[in-house]
């Protein structure tokens, strides 16, 4: 039975028997690509797919579902909390915990679909390899992201509905192989790595997919997009940019897990994740913690008891 | 009409370089965009489109508009116009209408933009004609063509053994003469020419009629299609005709003790939440699908009536299709207008 | 000496400067600054109408518009009323007289006045959306004989919200003049009407005879308003009103006003009610 049969079969019973009011997942659009879908009718679950583009981190809607108060909807505004099923893979099912321990929504008004994913392709989300210099046709066989080769976990940390089979071994060999970004990073002398982030944030347009498409960065307003400058100016230059990406960096220190989509959207193929994984490299050395592990705060964050 | 050899443009943009601020094709960090080149060398010959439009050169993602010094009582203002010449080599037919369609809005409708205007006026744009058209190209449904040297000062197309020349304007014959280029006569007159050059051309899509966006305003497809978006900017800022810009006051640092400030400019997008929200926390478009159905109505609908422009505001490139991480297409949205106001 | 090497004339995101000769509380955070422009400004600005508003610089945070609530005939200074509420009114509270600020304007459409004479005005106001009304009201006063009667229902949450409370016997001492005021909240000393200027309306109930109102305040208010005048029997051509929104250049470039295809920095702030109709955008 495919993943995606699953998939829709789970959704479609979420679905008839009220469970949910909305299922968040993945579809195909008409030029191939595959991308996010919400899902209200039990008719419709047939949208629903599951493949090796399913790249995106769903749980970045949860908060808007979840919480329409927050965000404003062009439906009526309701009274009782939604519910909303969402489809994740072992890293997004990490930031399902995180986004729990920080009070954003309540647990019983999410279902999480948790699926045994075999790993992301390298360019999914993307039609051709527009952003490079010359378009190259996709690799073949497809390369697996570099998140999913450093991939530990595997499995879904937190589910409802669990598809898939726990693998029998863990990847081996390709962990090490990975972390040869950090190596290279931390090889550099303190100037040198200066330089390399300076001349990678220079490139940015301050567009802020990668605040948008990450499930941590859910701040009414961002400290570095106030009407005031109070923080940093307005300005799309190099002491603004850096200052937002380096602060950004430490608001997610302990709390990001490591999914890379901030880079992944990133129209100026900035490393942002690797920034973000140095900080997580230091917190899971110094504090033994690692983000969205349980339902627990992060060691930086102090939880207040309202949401 | 004339011709040149390969190596005796790449020596004519290697002077050029050292005289004028020469914009070309570049790759910085594996990213393809226009950026200022110093020597022929540096310059991206083989590509679809660079990531961002030209649209950088003219209208700068920040911009300074004055300086402010409070000189103890006194207060002192000085407009900080632009300043310099540039060319830009390699640009494609859809930046070079977008440009176009800018100048509706920032000079040929009162009251002019001087910063815009003086930028433009700075400005020789050498085009490079595409020879096919990348996937998500779409120029040709909406009056352009990869080969169209219409918005050029001088327009270049690779062929075998060089590239055909053909200029268009004044500026553009100026430059030729200013700074000399080998060229040779080919036999072959104009119309002989473009007639046989190659372009593959995409098929073309139905755009919707400009009266026909608003008609169902408050379709609830705006709110479907918008769900998944991340109010982020990468479409208005990869687009080569979005201009929505935000002002403010920030501080300079200043050594000689008189408090200064800079009055700048800066891109802004119309996509992201608190665009329109005032003092006071009033948001008209709070939700997403207000948002999104803005952006889609003023390229096709509103930016055509407010400017000089009269037609739709894009001008089929598709970047904002490739960047977008979530998969919203401008070519499906039109779609969909067409087939609600039939 | 004020020294400035624009060319104002020429570009249109560059300020005059002025000095606030005088900043007075009008009303609870608000303020009402009267700016005398400086080294031409004055005869640059030109002739300016109500409805029109200006963009003030408070140099070193930005600029923000303010509808002019004065005119010409009366004051040879601009005043603006200003709320303190956001970055720029915060810094511009903090300024006192002989202090100087930037002014861009006259910007936006007018009332038009003189399509208005010889008809019954209905003019209402809402908080410091009095201010842009100031001007329609002396006006008015200063041409009684071109208008029919004057009803002017001046609202606010508070007493201490209420703008112009020093101007109200003038506008009531003039002829065919009723001055109605209303409260959300009274205080203790209140001793006039107390409820919603929609209520407060609806107990006036004027005559859309021959009429046309105006009315400026919060967006609520002006739906809620334009409610009760059409159940009065006003059709919308008979209904002015002015809108804001945010801006940032006030000319028609930079995009962020519009209402549907309608910017209403160029084509506003004033709309009469069939307009607002025809937008396929609402205000609210």
């Amino acid at each position: 039975m495919s993943y995606t049969y699953e998939i829709q079969t789970k959704a479609r019973s979420l679905l008839e028997s009220k469970q949910v009011d909305c299922v968040i997942g993945y579809e195909i659009g008409p030029r191939g690509r595959t991308r996010p879908a919400f899902i209200y009718q039990p008719e419709e679950v047939e949208r629903l797919v599951w493949n090796q583009a399913c790249t995106h981190n769903l749980t970045i809607y949860l908060k808007e579902q979840l919480d329409p108060q927050q965000s404003g909807r062009l439906k009526t505004k309701e009274q009782t909390p939604r519910h909303a099923a969402v489809v994740v893979k072992a890293c997004d099912s990490r930031a399902v915990n995180v986004l729990l321990a920080e009070n954003h929504f309540g647990r019983e008004q999410l279902h999480v679909i948790g699926v045994v994913c075999d790993g992301i392709h390298e360019g999914a989300g993307e039609v051709g390899n527009q952003r490079s210099v010359r378009q190259f046709p996709a690799a073949d066989p497809p390369q697996f992201q570099a998140r999913c080769q450093r991939c530990i976990e595997r499995v879904p940390v937190v589910f409802d509905t669990f598809i898939g089979e726990r693998p029998s071994n863990q990847k081996s060999g390709m962990y090490e192989n990975v972390l040869d970004d950090l190596d290279c990073l931390q090889a550099m002398t303190p100037t040198e790595r200066t330089d390399f982030w300076l001349s990678q944030f220079d490139r940015c347009i301050r567009c802020y997919a990668c605040r948008q498409a990450c499930p941590m960065c859910s701040c009414p307003t961002c400290l570095y997009e106030r009407d005031d400058s109070l923080w940093v100016g307005m300005g799309i230059g190099l002491n603004e940019k850096r200052t937002f990406h380096l602060g950004r960096a430490f608001h997610l220190a302990g709390r990001c897990i490591g999914c890379d989509e901030c880079e992944r959207v990133c129209p100026m193929d900035i490393p942002i994740s690797l920034l973000n994984r140095r900080l997580i490299q230091e917190v899971e050395t110094v504090f033994g913690y690692r983000a969205g592990m349980a339902q627990v705060p992060p060691p930086f964050v102090t939880v207040l008891s309202d949401r | 009409m004339k011709m040149t050899a390969p190596e005796g443009l790449a020596v004519w943009l290697d002077r050029l370089a050292q005289e004028v601020n020469l914009i070309a094709p570049r790759e910085i960090d594996g990213v393809l965009l226009y950026r200022p080149v110093r020597n022929s060398g540096e310059i991206v010959w083989e590509f679809t489109r660079p990531l961002l439009s030209i649209k950088e050169a003219f209208f700068p993602a920040t911009e300074r508009l004055l300086t402010i010094e409070k000189i103890g009582q006194q207060i002192k203002l000085t407009e900080t116009l632009p300043k310099g010449e540039q060319v830009i080599f390699g640009v494609r037919p859809c930046d070079a209408r977008g440009i176009k369609m800018l100048e509706a809005l920032f000079t040929d409708t009162e009251p002019s933009d001087p910063y815009f205007t003086q930028r433009r006026e700075n400005t020789t744009l050498i085009g490079l004609a595409c020879r096919t058209m990348g996937a998500t190209c779409f120029c040709t449904s909406l009056g352009g063509a990869p080969d169209d040297p219409g918005d050029m000062d001088v327009m270049l197309y690779e062929v075998e053994n060089g590239f055909v020349i053909q200029v268009m304007t004044e500026k553009g014959q100026a430059l030729l003469s200013r700074f000399s280029l080998e060229t040779d006569d080919i036999s072959e007159n104009e119309s002989e020419f473009r007639a046989s050059y190659l372009c593959e051309q995409a098929e073309r899509i139905v755009i919707p009629e400009m009266n026909a966006w608003a008609v169902k305003f408050d379709d609830p497809y705006w709110e479907q299609v918008s769900e998944r978006c991340l109010s982020c900017r990468i479409c208005a800022y990869v687009c080569p005709t979005c201009r929505c810009f935000d002002v403010r006051d920030e501080d300079l640092l200043s050594g000689n003790g008189h408090n200064q400030s800079e009055r700048i400019r800066c891109w802004d997008s119309c996509a992201r939440e608190a665009y329109r929200r005032i003092a006071g926390g009033h948001n008209p478009r709070q939700a997403k699908g207000q948002r999104l159905r803005n952006r889609f109505l003023c390229k096709f609908d509103y930016y055509p009536r407010q400017s000089a422009l009269g037609t739709a505001a894009c001008t089929g490139c598709g970047r904002c299709i490739d960047a977008c991480p979530v998969n919203i297409d401008i070519t499906e949205v039109m779609q969909h207008i067409v087939e609600v106001s039939q | 000496m004020i020294l400035s090497e624009c060319k104002n004339g020429h570009n249109p995101l560059v300020p005059y400067l002025g000095k606030l000769v005088k900043v007075r509380d009008l009303a609870s955070e608000i303020k009402l600054f009267s700016v005398e422009m400086l080294d031409g400004g004055r005869e640059a600005l030109g002739s300016y109408f109500p409805g029109q508003f200006a963009f003030l610089s408070a140099f070193g945070v930005g600029e923000a518009p303010f509808g002019i609530a004065s005119t010409p005939r009366r004051s040879s200074t601009l005043d603006f009323a200003v709320n303190r509420l956001g970055s720029v009114t915060n810094e511009l509270h903090l300024l006192g007289e002989g202090d100087f600020v930037g002014v861009r304007g006259p910007l936006g459409n007018w009332f038009p006045m003189d399509e208005f004479k010889g008809k019954n005005l209905i003019v209402l106001g809402g908080g410091i959306g009095g201010a842009p009304l100031r001007p329609v009201i002396q006006t008015v006063l200063d041409n009684r004989q071109n208008y029919g009667h004057f009803t002017i229902l001046w609202a606010a949450r508070h007493p201490s919200l209420l703008v112009f409370t020093d101007e109200y016997d003038e506008w009531r001492s003039a002829p065919d003049t009723r001055l109605h005021l209303t409260v959300d909240q009274p205080d203790a000393v209140w001793d006039h009407n107390v409820g919603l200027i929609t209520e407060l309306l609806e107990k006036v109930s004027p005559s859309p005879e021959d009429a046309v109102s105006i009315t400026c305040g919060p967006p609520v208010m002006i739906y809620y308003v334009n409610k009760v005048l059409d159940k009065l029997g006003f059709k919308p051509e008979q209904n002015y009103v002015t809108l804001e929104a945010r801006m940032h250049c006030g000319v028609g470039k930079c995009g962020r006003c519009n209402l549907g295809e309608k910017l209403v920095c160029v084509d506003g702030p004033v709309f009469s009610m069939a307009d607002v109709g025809k937008l396929s955008e609402s205000f609210l």
